[in-house]
């Protein structure tokens, strides 16, 4: 599955692997929601990851506004290979972009695209 | 669903798709011919084209995708004006259009198509367009361009809002790509919009919410821009404006790379917003009349209209049922239903109809490959093409309306030099309409030819022995004749027409749909063919009769009225078949005798007034049942010789009911006064093997 979901006691990490399109987006937001559920701090592991789309940059959108409505922490981690910055970067996702490789946010400030 | 299943259903839906777009290809191809300098039409030929070659490729036809593409380049030199059109051109286009569809049903039992003809097809293009860069129409720089740039080959800066539909991600398509192939073409500034996202437990995972602002600084023209988005163009929302004159030092390409090319986009975005319906552009997919148009196969439909039948039958059982056992209680579900199963039948009848178009239009091309090889100038006119008829009508009516089509050209349609004689337009005109009258349609193909020769005909029917030497028949007989298998006026036998089997198909055809044919002729002023055609095929409103144990149906819609026959009327007629109707005599046929029933007479009868194509005819009864919601059966092969019956139905009670087909039996009425008539002229009969055929109804089905 190119979509995991690990809890543990105080985080949960999502870890997207391969290219995470339209075929695992319902999975994705299921994911989104139950790891908001437990309330924990979420991570979403982008090590793996070859190619992010459209529904894949929307889900981890509104997955950020979700974050900040419930008070809950969520960040992008892992080093994604270049060429999903540049891809995203080319998109005008620059701003995502900017969040990713590691940087925590907290909440929505900076997803105002 | 299997991958493989999945990507063969891919396949049939493109090349159901190719196929509509095949038949749109042609009718621009053809429209363009008439009107060569037309720049939209060329958009709609390379359009067509770019899109049979751009899917086709994805679905894996391969030789198609790259015989295609060296077609569309062709008409992408049109487009830019350094390519004209010419009668060559079209021809060529039109040819290699038969190619690309015999590649397209390969596989689907259709001779393969032909690389010999492809290559030679597409050398000839290759010559065109050779020719036509080395004198280039404007004086410009003749080497073959490569890129899609404007004439000017000046770079100007274009702003781009586009929205994707919401089934846009469904569909496949990845706007991403899209983006990416829209650099291609020069700088570009990208701007994301998210607004549109909903919260994370409202999305739809699958669909598109985001849109963007562009900035495109390209040389490349309108056309290329909007040709990247053409295989979404149709779901999504899309606007391209210039935004500045041409400029020389424009550098956005720099710009690009960088996040701060936002800026630019986000200036866009406010130049475009103005533009924008203040309802907000994505709400357009939420309109209903961009969600209801679904593709069905027609087998489906086919079945679905089966399955209402069936329930027709059972609702007919179940409404005799409640009759019998009078419980109010059943009584009104039985109606319920009843009324609920009429508004299904209407529906499913509804969605079975079809307009006229496509079959018309198909003939375009027929008519302008038959007028080159005859040498005739000809022009094809359509009226009524949006008159819509039963899907099963439509289907079979393309064989017949192509012989008469054929026909006209051949024998009708003088040739030049004749009409130049007789002093009519050089460019003879067929005229293909159709229209609604009644519970039929009308169709017909009129021609400006010579008119039919009446006195061929009937010299030409003696020598074949279909009449008797020295008979004497009416213009309507006459032209009867010409639709005897075997029959023929042509001298000589040519490929497209003049074997005499033409006419002879197609009543056959139009009978099978239970239709008629009429022809009129004006000597040097023309023919007409007129075919008339029900409605609908598979279930119509019946009046429901009997005869002693015997049941019937009547078409409701051509009943005028019914009226009593007592013992005492018919003694008044001196044993002729005719009745006094205020004042007119109208002729009848007893359903007992025509079907050889053999019981006692009740003392009143019952005539049906019925119309019919020709003239009025009663129909003798016992008695009116009332309305019955009929669904066509087939009879049996065995009773197919049966010629006064056009199919059964199966009644509430389990009995079999005949559906009479009262256009034939009156037609048999008139040819049976007739033989009498010509009986005492001459021994020939005008068709010796109608005979009168007994039949009883307890085992037809």
């Amino acid at each position: 599955m190119p979509v995991t979901l690990e809890q543990s006691e105080d985080s949960s990490v999502i870890r997207l692997e391969g290219s995470i399109d339209i075929a695992s987006a319902a999975e994705l937001k299921k994911l989104f929601i139950q790891a908001f559920a437990s309330g924990h701090e979420v991570r979403v592991e982008l090590d793996g990851a070859t190619d992010l789309d459209v529904t894949a940059v929307q889900l981890l959108w509104a997955a950020r506004r979700e974050a900040k409505v419930m008070g809950v922490e969520i960040a992008l981690t892992g080093q994604a290979p270049e060429q999903v910055g540049s891809s995203l970067r080319q998109a005008g996702f620059q701003e995502l972009v900017a969040t990713m490789n590691g940087s925590q946010v907290s909440g929505v400030d900076s997803c105002q695209q | 669903m299997s991958a493989v299943d999945q990507m063969d259903q891919f396949k049939n839906s493109y090349q159901e798709e190719a196929r509509e777009i095949l038949v749109e290809l042609e009718s621009a191809l053809l429209a363009l011919n008439e009107t060569p300098g037309d720049m939209e039409l060329v958009g709609r030929v390379f359009r067509a084209l770019h899109t049979i070659k751009g899917s086709g490729a994805m679905f894996g036809f391969d030789e198609l995708a790259a015989f295609t593409h060296k077609l569309e380049n062709a008409f992408d030199e049109v487009r830019n004006g350094r390519l004209t059109i010419t009668p060559e051109l079209i021809d060529l286009t039109l040819a290699a259009l038969d190619q690309i569809r015999a590649m397209l049903e390969e596989g689907n039992g259709a001779p393969a198509a032909d690389a010999a003809v492809c290559a030679q097809i597409l050398a000839k293009v290759k010559q065109l367009v050779g020719i036509a860069s080395g004198q280039p129409a404007d004086g410009t720089d003749a080497a073959p361009v490569v890129s899609p740039a404007d004439s000017s080959g000046q770079e100007r800066e274009w702003h781009i809002r586009f929205s994707p539909g919401p089934e846009t991600m469904r569909n496949g398509a990845n706007p991403l790509l899209l983006l990416r192939e829209l650099g291609q073409l020069g700088g570009l500034a990208v701007k994301a919009s998210m607004e549109a996202v909903p919260p994370l437990r409202e999305l739809d995972p699958e669909r598109c919410y985001v849109s963007w602002e562009l900035v495109l600084a390209t040389a490349a023209g309108q056309d290329a821009i909007r040709d990247v988005f053409i295989f979404v163009e149709d779901t999504c929302e899309l606007i391209i404006e210039s935004a500045s004159t041409p400029t020389e030092n424009a550098t956005p390409a720099s710009r690009a790379s960088q996040p701060t090319s936002a800026d630019a986009a986000d200036v866009a975005a406010k130049a475009l917003e103005e533009k924008r319906t203040p309802a907000g552009g994505r709400r357009t997919y939420d309109k209903p009349d961009n969600a209801t148009s679904l593709r069905v196969p027609a087998a489906k439909l086919d079945q679905y209209v089966d399955l209402v039948g069936e329930l027709v039958t059972v609702q007919a059982h179940l409404s005799e049922l409640a009759t019998r056992r009078d419980d109010p209680e059943v009584t009104a579900v039985s109606e319920e239903i009843e009324r609920l199963t009429s508004l299904l039948r209407d529906n499913s009848m509804n969605i079975r109809m079809l307009p006229i178009r496509a079959t018309f239009e198909k003939f375009r091309r027929l008519v302008h490959d038959l007028a080159r090889e005859l040498d005739k100038d000809v022009e094809l006119t359509i009226e009524g093409a949006e008159t819509e008829l039963d899907k099963t009508v439509v289907d079979q009516l393309s064989e017949p309306l192509m012989h008469l089509i054929r026909n006209s050209m051949d024998h009708g349609i003088e040739s030049a030099a004749v009409r130049a004689e007789r002093g009519k337009r050089p460019a003879a005109e067929i005229h293909l309409s159709a229209r609604h009258e009644g519970g039929s349609v009308l169709i017909a193909v009129s021609d400006d030819g010579g008119g039919i020769d009446k006195a061929a005909v009937l010299s030409r029917a003696i020598e074949r022995g279909l009449v008797a030497a020295g008979s004497h028949l009416t213009e309507s007989e006459i032209f009867g004749l010409l639709f005897q298998p075997g029959f023929s006026t042509a001298k000589q036998v040519t490929d497209i027409s003049g074997r005499g089997v033409g006419m002879d198909v197609v009543r056959k055809s139009i009978e099978n749909l239970r239709g008629t044919v009429d022809v009129t002729s004006k000597p040097g002023e023309g023919t007409t063919v007129t075919l008339r055609l029900p409605l609908t095929l598979a279930i119509i409103d019946g009046l429901l009769v009997s005869v002693a144990d015997a049941y019937f149906v009547l078409p409701v819609g051509s009943v005028l009225e019914c009226i009593e026959l007592s013992r005492k009327d018919i003694e008044k007629a001196n044993g002729k078949h005719l009745v006094d109707v205020r004042g007119e005599l109208i002729p009848y046929i007893r359903l007992r005798e025509q079907f050889n029933i053999r019981t006692e007479l009740p003392e009143i009868e019952q005539i049906m007034i019925v119309e019919t194509g020709t003239g009025c005819y009663g129909f003798v009864v016992d008695q009116v049942l009332g309305d019955h919601q009929t669904v066509i059966k087939n009879l049996g092969r065995f009773y197919r010789h049966v010629q006064e019956v056009s199919g059964a139905t199966i009644l509430g009670n389990g009995m079999v009911a005949l559906i009479l087909d009262v256009e034939r039996l009156a037609k048999d009425a008139v040819r049976a006064g007739a033989k009498a008539v010509l009986g005492r002229s001459a021994t020939n009969t005008l068709n010796p093997s109608a005979q009168k055929k007994k039949f009883t109804t307890q085992n037809a089905v």
